[in-house]
């Protein structure tokens, strides 16, 4: 492999490979703006300056490639003062709102400034100002934050593949809008918050809800459709606040959809079934069990089980039948036409599948029938789902059956079901999905579940144990 | 000093830029001829690699070298593109080609699309060229018509179109890549380079940009030969004649044709633009376009051409010079020079966007005597921030003006801060 010099230390690169790039595997950090790996290189932001020996005038790492026996430095008098100039720059108009600033504590300009830029203000004129536009329910516009830095532009035209930000008027006059002034209209239109590298375009969902740097991060898979984007959830105090999409270049490299994004909030709706219930009456967990296992007996069984739900829980449903209820049939169920992985298309050609739920392909691996196949059913049905899986899309095709429902569950889709077990959701568990690929992910639980809700395994426990006897958890 | 020129002798007569008369009195469309019937492609640039032509819209860049740049082995179309831009403030001489020798260009672009292999070439002309853009497509509309343009041109089986594409009223789509997303239909914003033009230009495809004066000069190169045209010029490395935009305080400003490095910048100006006006003392001159450093009076004993006015801190750009005497007021100039490239930065790179207009606002609190003492230190600080700095050369045009008038006029600028001047 071809090597180069930064700050001294010879490093390898891949040809094609760019400062930045082989700089960070050396260890060295060279700020960025404008640069995204996912995203084209503009070189606009002048913020990444190096000094490349040979070449008279300071150099940006990200548009420059690495090359065999180039010598570089990042630490250098000129390089310094380079940043220094472009922070005051940018700083010039900016409004220094950090403290009401969603973006604070996780914002690029703010770490720049205080690693690069001065303390001092030159500039005494008055600052440039903007009025905003509404970019409908996902994103909030603050122009006066904006650097510039045409990210958002390139987002959309290279990633979501829709031009819809663009910049208007020029030169100190520039202006990163929407065309006319329209609303966003990309299903994937989250990721501008996180690319934005200041506070300008911010999550709504996400507004004043928290400082960013109180958020505790659990790495885990979103539960949204077969992608199984790699995603974060942010919490504090057992709370959710937002969940972002994690580096995965294999699967969704750094993006999200909006659906995916937003998905958590059910788990901590209301309406979610958070008790046992027979009826419309909460009942406790001994008396939720022994009915159950009144009405279900040692009888062959119809069972339906979400693909939302885990290898794992897959397996003990399956492992309960096969000794409880000898004879039984097992049917996954997840979106309404979407039966097999065959089916499981691309919805567009950025990240969502088909299947709005995680682990069709798991379901199938197990051997587990999709439920197109059912043909008759027995008088009671249990059906297991994780919370994704259109659990309506079955209930309707079951009338006069006795159903209950084992797992998470609101309170409209529970409307047909006799008893509901509550259980975890994807948030709340660790276990195992394969995703559309093949590929199998990690779930890793974030939030502690509250006590008056069970894990699928320990539910199947219970009620196979001869004597009801449910503990304190 | 300035007979027999190659173009300037062909102007302000407006029956000059017919067909008719380039055939007659120009030897039109010989060099072509030449070129399609006993040429090779690389020949061509041979030759006018021999011929010493440097770019003349403002870097000086050897034509032939740019020529050979464009790959050979491409599947892409290839794309040979005039900068008609003309928007450097002073200049004023390829509206003078294209005003009145049109055919010289279209030729010109003929053997350039030959020798890099461009089967339809581009002429981006600025916005407020109206006229010329009228005149330019009945040029082209005459070529076509008598078989200069289009499919197998004079038997040779080689065929070209030319299309004229008027730009919108933005000095920055003059820089080239600039140039080029607007010839695309997209912002005028510069590219990032590297790629460069001859890699990826126009469409993504190999591109050639050359100011019009540098395809205007071909036809005259490969009619008398590399050779020849190379000496021309009376300094090294500089082949041809040079047309000069004279403005400002001499007594007869114009468009002027010197051979390449034979005056000294005090030659023009007393000698072709008969001295200052109102015989007043002279103060200044920006010799290359309003983007490059001005130079005192007491520097004006340098040959006009690349090199020489390059070792002394200046440029020669667009070779429009502009002459100032005595009684200007440089604060004020350089308000309105600044002013000029902060209208015009495109914005997308920090330092210019952030940068050009608060020197501005700088050179204006300094002109309306609100400034500080330290307002001139940190005007020169920002100009350092800027030059050298920028995705394009249009923050460094903005940064060079103001180091060097406050390095050489400081005096002036202080005596307005200090409130011994005031604003009038
Ligand atoms: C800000 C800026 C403006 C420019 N404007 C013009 C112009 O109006 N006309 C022109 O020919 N070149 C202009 N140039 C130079 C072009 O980028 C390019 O170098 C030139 O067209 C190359 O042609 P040449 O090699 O024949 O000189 C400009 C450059 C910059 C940086
Ligand atoms: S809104 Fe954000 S991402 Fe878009 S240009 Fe401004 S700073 Fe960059
Ligand atoms: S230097 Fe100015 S004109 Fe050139 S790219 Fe940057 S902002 Fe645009
Ligand atoms: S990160 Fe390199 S110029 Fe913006």
């Amino acid at each position: 492999m071809p090597k180069c010099t930064i700050d001294g230390k010879e490093v390898e690169f891949k040809p094609g490979e760019n400062l930045i790039t082989v700089a960070k595997r050396a260890g060295v950090e060279i700020p960025v703006f404008c640069y995204h790996p996912g995203l084209s290189v503009v070189a606009q932001c002048r913020m990444c300056y190096v000094e490349i020996e040979k070449m008279p005038k300071l150099q940006t790492a990200c548009s420059t490639n690495a090359a065999e026996g180039m010598v570089v430095k990042t630490q250098s008098d000129p390089v310094v003062k380079g940043r220094a100039g472009t922070m005051e720059f940018l700083l010039l108009n900016h409004p220094l709102d950090c403290p009401i600033c969603d973006k604070a504590g996780e914002c690029d300009l703010q770490d720049n400034s205080f690693g690069h830029g001065s303390a001092n203000m030159r500039h005494t004129e008055e600052r440039r100002t903007y009025v905003d536009v509404d970019m409908g329910p996902v994103i909030e516009k603050n122009m006066n934050r904006c650097i510039h830095c045409t990210r958002c532009i390139r987002f959309g035209e290279e990633v979501a593949g829709i031009h819809e930000m663009v910049a208007i008027q020029r030169g100190n006059n520039i202006d990163i809008t929407t065309i006319d002034g329209n609303p966003l209209q990309t299903e994937y239109a989250g990721n501008y918050a996180d690319i934005c590298p200041t506070g300008s375009l911010t999550l709504r969902d996400f507004r004043f809800r928290k400082r960013a740097w109180m958020l505790k991060k659990t790495s885990t898979i979103c539960e949204g459709c077969s992608k199984g984007c790699n995603m974060e959830i942010q919490h504090e105090g057992n709370v959710i606040y937002r969940c972002v999409p994690r580096e995965n270049l294999e699967i969704n490299k750094y993006w999200m959809c909006d659906e995916g994004r937003m998905n958590y909030h059910y788990t901590q709706d209301e309406k979610r079934i958070l008790n046992p219930r027979s009826g419309a009456t909460f009942i406790g967990w001994e008396d939720a069990i022994q009915t159950l296992k009144d009405q279900i007996n040692e009888k062959p069984l119809t069972v339906l089980v979400g693909s939302d739900l885990t290898q794992q829980e897959l397996e003990n449903i399956l492992e309960y039948t096969k000794n409880y209820h000898k004879g039984s049939s097992v049917y996954h169920f997840g979106t309404e036409g979407v039966f097999t992985s065959a089916q499981d298309l691309p919805v567009d050609k950025i990240l969502k599948m088909k299947s709005k739920t995680s682990n069709l392909n798991g379901a199938e691996k197990l051997g587990i029938k999709s439920v197109q196949e059912m043909k008759s059913a027995s008088d009671v049905v249990l059906v297991f789902a994780g919370g994704r899986a259109n659990v309506q899309s079955v209930t309707k095709k079951l009338e006069g059956k006795k159903l209950i429902g084992i797992g998470v569950y609101s309170l409209n889709e529970a409307e047909s079901f006799s008893m509901v077990l509550p259980s975890l959701s994807f948030t709340e568990k660790d276990g195992t999905i394969f995703n559309h690929q093949g590929i199998e992910q990690k779930l890793k639980r974030a939030i502690q579940p509250k006590n008056t809700i069970k894990a699928i395994s320990e539910i199947l426990m219970l009620t196979a144990n001869k004597k009801v006897k449910v503990g304190a958890n | 000093m300035r007979q027999n020129t190659l173009f300037e002798q062909h102007f302000w007569k407006d029956s000059n830029r017919s067909l008719d008369y380039y055939l007659q009195n120009m030897n039109g469309y010989q060099a072509a001829q030449k070129v399609l019937k006993e040429m090779n492609p690389d020949q061509v640039i041979e030759e006018v690699k021999k011929g010493n032509l440097r770019g003349r819209g403002g870097a000086g860049f050897p034509m032939g070298m740019k020529w050979g740049f464009i790959p050979k082995a491409s599947e892409k179309p290839k794309y040979l593109v005039c900068n008609a831009d003309e928007s450097e403030p002073g200049t004023c001489k390829d509206r003078q080609i294209m005003r009145y020798t049109p055919h010289l260009l279209i030729e010109g672009l003929i053997i350039g699309s030959f020798a890099i292999g461009c089967k339809h070439s581009y002429i981006y002309i600025r916005g407020e060229y109206v006229n010329e853009a009228k005149l330019l497509n009945a040029a082209i509309e005459e070529a076509y018509e008598k078989g200069y343009l289009g499919k197998n041109i004079l038997g040779s089986g080689f065929d070209l179109d030319i299309t004229v594409h008027r730009g919108a009223g933005a000095y920055i789509c003059g820089e080239e890549t600039g140039l080029l997303n607007s010839l695309e239909g997209k912002r005028g914003e510069p590219r990032v380079k590297p790629p460069f033009p001859a890699v990826s230009g126009a469409f993504g495809c190999p591109t050639a940009v050359n100011n019009v004066e540098s395809i205007a000069n071909v036809p005259h190169l490969i009619r008398m030969g590399g050779d020849a045209f190379a000496q021309l010029g009376k300094i090294d490395k500089s082949g041809g004649t040079r047309l000069i935009s004279l403005s400002g305080h001499v007594k007869k400003p114009g468009v002027y044709e010197i051979q390449a490095g034979s005056v000294t910048l005090r030659q023009i100006i007393e000698d072709i633009g008969g001295g200052i006006i109102n015989d007043k003392k002279l103060k200044a001159v920006i010799p290359g376009g309003s983007s490059s450093p001005i130079l005192t009076a007491d520097e004006i004993d340098v040959v006009y051409d690349v090199e020489p006015l390059m070792k002394v801190g200046t440029m020669m750009g667009s070779a429009a010079i502009m002459v100032i005497h005595e009684d200007t007021d440089l604060v004020k100039l350089l308000l309105r020079i600044t002013k000029f490239y902060a209208h015009e930065s495109c914005g997308q790179c920090t330092p210019c966007r952030e940068g050009c207009h608060w020197m501005e606002s700088i050179l204006h609190k300094i002109l309306h005597g609100e400034a500080k003492p330290t307002d001139l230190d940190l005007l020169v600080d920002v100009a350092q921030n800027i030059g050298g700095k920028t995705l394009c050369a249009l923050g460094d045009a903005a940064a060079g003006p103001v180091i060097s008038f406050v390095k050489k006029f400081r005096p002036e600028f202080e005596s307005y801060i200090k409130g011994q001047k005031r604003y009038a």
